[in-house]
Parts: structure tokens; C-alpha cells; sequence
């Protein structure tokens, strides 16, 4: 279930949580972005086995030492 | 129309004009100099690119210097193969020991050398390339086309009043407006295919992790490309076999056997069955694009591929979900920069990166999630067919108009599905559409199946003179 949109002053407390508290000048296009993201991440299959492995897997041989 | 067929002349334009398939043959018998065809080149860009802005920096002392040595060893007889002495050029991401990468950004300084060359650099230097600058971009590989940068967005050569699409724009108008033969761009969600395309030359974003990445600013680790732009096919397969090696420090580097990419050009698509992806462009791309990409589609089957219909989907599923784990790893790479100067990021680029901070850890792994479940889908064609044809991007190129609205939430890109399958996608130009503007044909293959994609695109180019056209530039 889509959770309800959050107004302005509630987009600016997820920035921050985040980290990014920007000056004034740029609050608009963090609402801006959030609309954005949020449409994005509301077209998310749900419910996917628990198995289901993502795309990124992690290969430590991909990090051994090199003589390079 | 404003069109005409390149005419070989006398003069330098006549070595500019050239690809590395004409030049390499007669600089390896001396019958020209890499002095001769990086001079013409230079003399070219230094005619012409105050109108087209491909280039953030030439480095004449530097590629004159390569070419006089470069002239030298041929002469000794210790020619190294078809790229030495042809010029090429990098999308300033890349690193060129001795010159500063900006990422066309204010972010990074602009005249600050970088120590070390990238391995795609080492590798196109090792081969005798001649680098001869670095080229615009949109800022960071994301943000543009942007007017609010130290350097102005570059134009499509072949009608300036247009773009020349993203984010490798310098790159594709380089090569197009035959300032270089060979240009290397980068490819997250098609950036190499999208100014290939619509400047109506020749990109490749190969198999993930054939190229390596180490040295070239990240926009999305997990879908990065870098790619060969050129104006024929058979050039593509040249740059790209001479810029392929695995990099052990590059841990998305594949280490796989290195096929002879040139020989893979016989010419001969019969038998070839190939998948038509023809949802992905109708009825969402301009007539003129259907039309174009349609005709070429024909033209494959006239040469005896089998040709049918296939339907994968929508495209906006691909493009949300790469767009989802792009932000999510964009936001990674700049959110301390963000933090402390955001003032310093082009709009464009801010706008972009900033909603990674609204992207939870759970959706960033239910999109990676999708982008297995999609690829999956897509890679399961490869069953019965050995590449899939779509259009190279959906209109022709955009106008330069700095009030146009962020395509990036607008638009869906056809690029993008086989960005997030990290499978081998090239365009060819197949057409041209109002204001003297290139339409492209996209083919994908199977991963490290670049040569099934080379040598279907060569032997569309060579039944059509597409891309023997040239922009007349002023």
C-alpha cells in the first residue's frame, strides 16, 4: 500500500535524516525531488521471494591483492 | 536539405575527414604522417569548434608531440598496429596523466593536473593513439545539457541549433564534425548511444566490464560503461580492440578471451535472427524515427537476416528502476560534496543527485531486485535470437534552449533496458528527419557478443551511405 505523500516541512525532515539540510534556495528542488523518487519507488514489485537475490552480488576475488 | 557526400580533397580536411580504417593503412606504408592527420585535425577543431564547443581543452603540444613520435617509430619500423598515430579524444571524466579532468564542472580544478592516465587512456596511448583534448560533457555525466557551467554545453554539428545530445556531447559532436576520427564516451543509461545517435555517427556501450572504468569519474558503479564513438562500424571494432583488457583494480573488470573484433566484419547477416523490439518505439517515437528505424529493419532482412517481432516491457520500466539505483548511487558518490557545496553543483546536476537522500536502503535493493528480474527476461530472448534491433533513441535531436524542461523526468530512454542488462548495445545511423537531423538503428547482443552486434551493424553500413553524409560546418 502507497504510504500518503508527506507535506514540505516532512520532506525537508527525511533530507536531513539523510544528511543534507541545504540552504533555503534550494528546498524547492528537494520537494521537487522527492515527488520524483517517490513515483519512482511507489513502481516497485513488492513482495518478491525471500530468496530472490539482487543484481549485485559480491566477488572477493574481484579484491585480492594484485602486483599491480 | 543541407546534406552532401564527404568528397576526398587535397587539402587538410581531407586527413580529418578520415576514419581509422582509411588512415591506418597508409600510415603504416608512410605514405602519410600522424604529424600531417593530427595537424589537420587541430587546424579543424581551431576553424570550427568556436561554434560547435566539443572541446573543453585541446592539447595540441601534447598530440603533436605523441605524433612526431608515433612518425618516428613507424619509420623505424615498429608500427604497433591500425590505431597508431590516429587521434582520438576522451570525455573529460577520463584521466590523462599531465592534464586536469573537470568533469565540466565547477567541482573539480579546472588546472589541476591528474598524475596518473586511466587504463582506457594507457591502453588507446599504448596502441600509438594520438589524444588530442578533452571533451564537453554534461557535468558529471548527469547534469545537462547545462548553461550554468564554467564551459557552454556543446552543439550538434550538424545544425547548431540543436544539441547533440548526452551526456558524451562533446564526444559525439567531435566526431561527427570530423574534429577527431575516434572519441571515447561513457554509457550509465546511454550516453554514448544517445549523442551516437543523434549526431549520426557510430557508438558502442560494450558488455559491462570490458572496458575498464579505474580513472573515469563514476556516475553509477553498478552500470558504467565507457564506449567507442567513431563514424563507421569497422572503426568501432578498431578502437574497441585497441582500449579491451581486463584491470584487476577495476572490480566490475571482466576477464574473458578477447576476440579479433575486425574479423568478426564479413559482411554476411544471413541466418542472423534477429528480435525486434518494436514496442519500445511504437507508438512512442516520432514518425520520422518509426519510419527510418522500420526501413532499416528491412534492409537487414533484404540482406537475409530472419527478422521478427518481439515484445519486451514497457520501456519505462527499465528506465525507472535504473534510474532508482542510479540516484541511490549518485547520491553515494556526491552527497559530501552536496553538503558542503552544493552551491558550486550546476542546477541540473543538484537537481539530480539530491533525491537519493529520499531512497531507502530497502527500495535500492527491490530495484536491483527488478533490474534482475527484467534483465532476466530480456537475456531469455537470446535463446532464439542472436541480437535484438530497436531504435537508437526516440526523436532526433533536442533544441539548444536553455528554458527546455529536465527531460530526465519526462522522457523514458530506449537506451536504457540494455544498460541494465550490461549487454553490448551499438547505433548506426539509419536516416535523417527534419532540420537535418540523424535517426539511428540500436543493436544488442547477448554479454561479450560484440562481435555478433559489430557485424551486423557493418554490414547494414555497408548496403547504405548513411553514414558516409557530413555536416557542413561554418
Amino acid at each position: 500500500m502507497t504510504a500518503p505523500m508527506p507535506d514540505r516541512e516532512q520532506i525537508l525532515a527525511l533530507a536531513a535524516q539523510a544528511g543534507l539540510t541545504l540552504p533555503a534556495a534550494y528546498e524547492d528542488e528537494l520537494v521537487a525531488a522527492y515527488a520524483n523518487v517517490r513515483r519512482m519507488i511507489d513502481r516497485l514489485p513488492a513482495n518478491r521471494p525471500r530468496g530472490d537475490e539482487p543484481a549485485h552480488v559480491f566477488v572477493p576475488t574481484k579484491f585480492l591483492p594484485t602486483e599491480n | 536539405m543541407d546534406l552532401h557526400i564527404a568528397q576526398p580533397s587535397a587539402g587538410t580536411d581531407d586527413l580529418a575527414t578520415r576514419g581509422i580504417t582509411e588512415l591506418a593503412p597508409l600510415l603504416r606504408d608512410g605514405k602519410i604522417s600522424p604529424v600531417a592527420v593530427t595537424e589537420a585535425c587541430l587546424d579543424r577543431i581551431s576553424r570550427y569548434d568556436g561554434a560547435v564547443h566539443a572541446f573543453i581543452r585541446v592539447t595540441a603540444d601534447r598530440a603533436l608531440a605523441a605524433a612526431r613520435s608515433a612518425e618516428a617509430e613507424i619509420a623505424a619500423g615498429r608500427y604497433r598496429g591500425p590505431f597508431h598515430g590516429i587521434p582520438f579524444a576522451l570525455k573529460d571524466i577520463i584521466d590523462v596523466a599531465g592534464v586536469p579532468t573537470t568533469a565540466h564542472s565547477r567541482l573539480l580544478p579546472a588546472d589541476t593536473p591528474i598524475a596518473v592516465s586511466a587504463p582506457v587512456t594507457q591502453q588507446l596511448e599504448a596502441a600509438g593513439g594520438i589524444m588530442l583534448g578533452k571533451l564537453g560533457t554534461f557535468e558529471f555525466a548527469l547534469g545537462g545539457p547545462s548553461w550554468d557551467l564554467p564551459w557552454p554545453p556543446p552543439l550538434n554539428p550538424w545544425n547548431t541549433d540543436f544539441l547533440p545530445g548526452g551526456s558524451s556531447s562533446g564526444s559525439g559532436a567531435a566526431v561527427a564534425a570530423r574534429f577527431v576520427p575516434s572519441a571515447i564516451g561513457t554509457d550509465t543509461g546511454g550516453s554514448v548511444r544517445w549523442p551516437a545517435a543523434v549526431c549520426g555517427i557510430v557508438g558502442l556501450k560494450p558488455t559491462y566490464g570490458l572496458l575498464s572504468r579505474r580513472g573515469v569519474q563514476p556516475n553509477t558503479f553498478s552500470l558504467d560503461h565507457c564506449g567507442p564513438m567513431t563514424r563507421t562500424v569497422r572503426d568501432c571494432a578498431l578502437m574497441l580492440a585497441a582500449c579491451t583488457g581486463h584491470d584487476p583494480l577495476d572490480p566490475g573488470s571482466a576477464d574473458v578471451p578477447l576476440p579479433d573484433y575486425a574479423a568478426s566484419l564479413t559482411g554476411d547477416v544471413k541466418g542472423k535472427r534477429i528480435g525486434v523490439v518494436r514496442n519500445w518505439y511504437v507508438p512512442e517515437a516520432t514518425d520520422e524515427v518509426v519510419t527510418a528505424v522500420d526501413s532499416a529493419v528491412e534492409q537487414l532482412w533484404a540482406l537475409g537476416a530472419i527478422v521478427e517481432e518481439v515484445t519486451l516491457p514497457d520501456i519505462g520500466d527499465y528506465s525507472d528502476c535504473k534510474t532508482l539505483i542510479s540516484t541511490c548511487e549518485l547520491f553515494a558518490i556526491h552527497a559530501p560534496d552536496l553538503r558542503t557545496r552544493p552551491q558550486l553543483f550546476g542546477a541540473k546536476l543538484r537537481q539530480r543527485v539530491i533525491g537519493g537522500a529520499f531512497v531507502r536502503a530497502e527500495d535500492y535493493l527491490q530495484a536491483q531486485r527488478w533490474r534482475t528480474e527484467l534483465v532476466r527476461q530480456m537475456l531469455a530472448l537470446f535463446l532464439r535470437y542472436d541480437a535484438l534491433a530497436t531504435a537508437g533513441w526516440l526523436s532526433t535531436a533536442d533544441p539548444a534552449s536553455p528554458e527546455a524542461a529536465d527531460f530526465f523526468r519526462t522522457r523514458r530512454l530506449v537506451t536504457m533496458p540494455f544498460s541494465l542488462a550490461g549487454i553490448p548495445a551499438l547505433v548506426v545511423p539509419c536516416g535523417f528527419g527534419a532540420h537535418n537531423l540523424p535517426i539511428s538503428l540500436q543493436i544488442a547482443a547477448r554479454p561479450f557478443a560484440e562481435t555478433t552486434v559489430l557485424r551486423i551493424g557493418d554490414a547494414y553500413q555497408q548496403a547504405t551511405d548513411w553514414h558516409l553524409r557530413m555536416p557542413v560546418l561554418h
